[in-house]
């Protein structure tokens, strides 16, 4: 009689620590991309791409201003500075007043709501020159502004021959303090206010000035903007100097109004000043975005990124290597993630490679074809926190429509509809943008991935809320803010990311 | 030829991926346009008149998004036989490459054509019931929508050779690339990423010759129907622009067809 002797099935001793981390997957991921010859290339491909058509972009861009020198703030800001002035020089401490009767502008539909009229000290005449003003404006009250990009609002009093308005402007050292009465004789605070270089002997008196009429106009299928004409006339009177008593210069800073050049940019009669001014004193929005002209090959290059990110979830489907991917690790959520980041790493260095060799050579081309007027040195830095933000935002938004791509590639499981997908979302609504009305053009570059270009831009939009400014898409404007624009981005790839989770939960590979 | 038509026909019908694309040609195409003629009024102008809508244009903007299914579509009759090695079944089935290839483009533009009509003639409904509504009345200096007008019926049928054409240039990409993910990316940046760019060049000459020759600027200049004068290209030079295009991607595809192995 036999016994069967009992088999006791091998177990392994070993401890499977260390194998399914996340830590692991990561560079199970990392091993399959960068051993893809066609993968690694595809990324260097979407590398030259980018810097190649930036510096074409930049070659095909050209701008002249007749060799007139460009008005710019002591912080180097790009700015307009006209206007009609009457003054005289306040040396070391004092203050002006003056009453604001009226401030009427040409053309039927009246002054412009950022149509000036105050008082002011100002470093010289010349333009550029550092400045405190006190104005009155027809839509949005008192306002209290020095060195063309700072703003204060004052109450929201409007100005009438029934109801003047009364302002003062002092100085105490380096202190510019701004009062504003109904009467004369209560007065308020609007603020205070230390602005760069204004020497001792300034130039201080009354101000009027207009931004241009600016016209949006839609015809053949886009949208244009006419920047017309306007001239604002303001009277104010009881005006009150302290200290030198000379003769008020009458001046104008910048140009008049074009159609009547040799006209004098005011009167004065007693204490009352009649002072007219075109032009604006402000940032100058219009002026050329150079820095978000230097990396227009990045859309391109998105293109090429979209593919590859795609193809890094869709071949593993088409071999059947997701069958593996899954037995070697089941826990399918974190497949995607550990896939989102190698691939969202990956193409994030890989675009910031391309966004730092772009930039300073698409730069040099555009300071040769014009530009160099509107890219002073020490704006255009790699330090400087504007280019900073558009270098890696533009890294980034490359990074984060390849996550988009990866997780529409998990749903879709194809390559062809991915691809097309996520190209659609992002550079079709650009091209739609510029035909269609500008509300509409605006909301869908608010409402699809295409906002993140909004990262591009050396100005944003809301930058200065008191210049008037049309934001033309086909100009290269973005209605939204660089970082909420890129977010939308995020959000889209967030949502996609987490669709692709429960669609790989829920399906057999 | 009638064989190879044939077989072509009973491939490209059978795969489930056909009638979804062809679907969504029609589709997308009828809701962008219909869309884009929702949102532009009149009262955006200074007066009716003024606001120089081409409203065919307008009514046909579809087809910038329905040509990006013509591509899927004309990309995969091609790179899917390469993907899952059909073409050598194909190939040792029709040896005559040439007349393989010619059944092939034949039968996806013809598919392509077919549901952009449907597409093209959707969205023209749509834009004449609904542009009256926004102000674009016969009174304003807008008649209604009609295939009768000439112009407007060059702009129809001109978008309908359009997506054809689209649907050729995909096939002859994907015959060159062999790859869908290559091809897609190649065909789409050159229709879509080609305008984005001209936007950023602004030197006048330039931007104008981009605009000549970038394939999708051109050739939709074929839905013109108003100010033709001022167009960068006119409808029908714009169309050939487009076929060039094609043609060159055909004719390469073509040869390598013959040249490679499969």
């Amino acid at each position: 009689m036999t016994t069967t002797p009992t088999i006791t099935p091998y177990r392994s001793t070993l401890e499977a620590t260390g194998r399914d981390g996340f830590a692991q997957l990561l560079r199970a991921e990392w091993t399959k991309f960068r051993t893809v010859r066609r993968w690694v290339l595809g990324m260097v491909a979407a590398v030259l791409v980018t810097v190649l058509i930036s510096l074409l972009g930049a070659a095909g861009n050209h701008v002249s201003n007749n060799g007139e020198p460009v008005p710019k703030a002591p912080d180097g800001t790009v700015v307009t500075d006209s206007f009609g002035f009457v003054h005289r020089t306040l040396t070391g401490n004092g203050s002006i007043t003056a009453r604001v009767r009226s401030l009427t502008g040409s053309g039927s539909d009246g002054a412009l709501s950022w149509a000036k009229a105050g008082i002011m000290i100002k470093a010289g005449t010349k333009q550029g020159a550092g400045y405190v003003a006190l104005m009155v404006t027809p839509g949005h009250g008192v306002r209290l502004q020095y060195d063309f990009t700072h703003d204060l609002a004052g109450p929201s009093a409007k100005v009438s021959t029934g109801s003047p308005r009364w302002l003062r402007l002092t100085r105490a050292g380096s202190a510019y303090t701004g009062y504003e009465s109904a009467d004369g004789t209560h007065w308020t605070e609007v603020g205070t206010v230390r602005p760069a270089a204004i020497p001792a002997a300034a130039q201080a008196g009354v101000f009027v000035t207009t931004p241009m009429r600016e016209k949006v106009t839609r015809a053949f299928g886009s949208t244009s903007v006419v920047a017309g004409g306007a001239s604002a006339t303001g009277v104010l009177d009881h005006v009150d100097l302290t200290g030198d008593k000379g003769q008020w210069a009458i001046d104008r800073v910048g140009h008049g109004d074009l159609n009547q050049p040799d006209k004098p940019a005011g009167s004065v009669s007693g204490d009352t000043f009649t002072v007219n001014g075109t032009g604006d004193i402000a940032p100058d929005v219009s002026a050329p975005d150079v820095v978000g002209k230097t990396l227009g090959g990045v859309l391109l290059g998105l293109l090429v990124v979209i593919a590859v990110a795609t193809l890094f979830i869709t071949a593993e489907y088409r071999r059947d290597m997701m069958r593996t991917t899954l037995a070697a690790s089941p826990r399918r959520g974190r497949v995607v993630a550990a896939k989102a980041v190698v691939i969202g790493a990956v193409t994030f260095l890989a675009g910031l490679v391309a966004t730092c060799v772009s930039y300073p050579l698409a730069l040099h081309s555009l300071r040769k074809n014009g530009f160099a007027p509107y890219a002073a040195h020490a704006q255009m830095a790699f330090t400087n926190g504007t280019v900073m933000r558009v270098v890696i935002g533009s890294a980034l938004l490359l990074a984060l429509a390849a996550v988009l791509a990866l997780a529409l590639g998990v749903v879709l499981r194809s390559s062809a509809g991915a691809i097309t997908l996520v190209a659609v979302l992002v550079v079709l609504p650009q091209i739609l943008s510029y035909v269609l009305p500008l509300t509409a053009g605006h909301w869908l570059l608010r409402l699809t991935p295409a906002a993140a270009f909004a990262i591009q831009q050396g100005t944003s939009p809301d930058a200065y809320p008191q210049v008037a400014h049309a934001c033309l898409p086909e100009g290269g404007c973005y209605p939204l803010s660089p970082w909420s624009g890129l977010g939308v981005l995020g959000v889209y790839a967030a949502v996609a990311l987490a669709l692709a989770v429960w669609r790989l939960n829920r399906r057999d590979a | 030829m009638r064989r190879e038509l044939h077989a072509e026909w009973t491939k490209l019908r059978t795969l489930p991926s056909t009638g979804r694309l062809l679907l969504a040609v029609a589709m997308l195409t009828v809701a962008v346009s219909a869309l884009s003629a929702a949102a532009v009024s009149t009262r955006l102008c200074r007066s009716p008149a003024g606001c120089h809508e081409d409203t065919v244009k307008l009514g046909l903007s579809g087809v910038g998004l329905g040509q990006a299914a013509v591509v899927i579509l004309g990309v995969l009759a091609m790179s899917g036989e390469y993907g899952t090695g059909t073409i050598r079944t194909t190939l040792a089935a029709m040896p005559r490459r040439s007349t393989l290839f010619a059944a092939k483009a034949a039968v996806v533009s013809g598919s392509a054509m077919a549901a952009g009509a449907l597409g093209v003639l959707g969205s023209l409904l749509a834009a004449r019931l609904i542009l009256p509504g926004n102000g674009f009345t016969p009174a304003a200096g807008y008649p209604p929508i009609s295939l009768a007008d000439g112009p407007t019926l060059r702009a129809a049928a001109g978008s309908v050779l359009y997506l054809g054409l689209i649907a050729l240039l995909s096939l002859g990409a994907a015959t060159v690339l062999r790859d869908s993910a290559a091809a897609i990316t190649v065909v789409l940046g050159l229709l879509y990423a080609f305008p984005v760019i001209t936007q950023l060049v602004t030197d006048p000459d330039w931007h104008a010759r981009m605009q000549r020759y970038a394939p999708m600027t051109a050739g939709l200049a074929i839905q013109a129907t108003r100010n033709l004068g001022r167009l960068p290209i006119g409808p029908w030079p714009g169309l050939g622009v487009l076929a060039a295009y094609a043609g060159a991607a055909l004719l390469a595809g073509g040869v390598l067809l013959r040249a490679r192995d499969a």
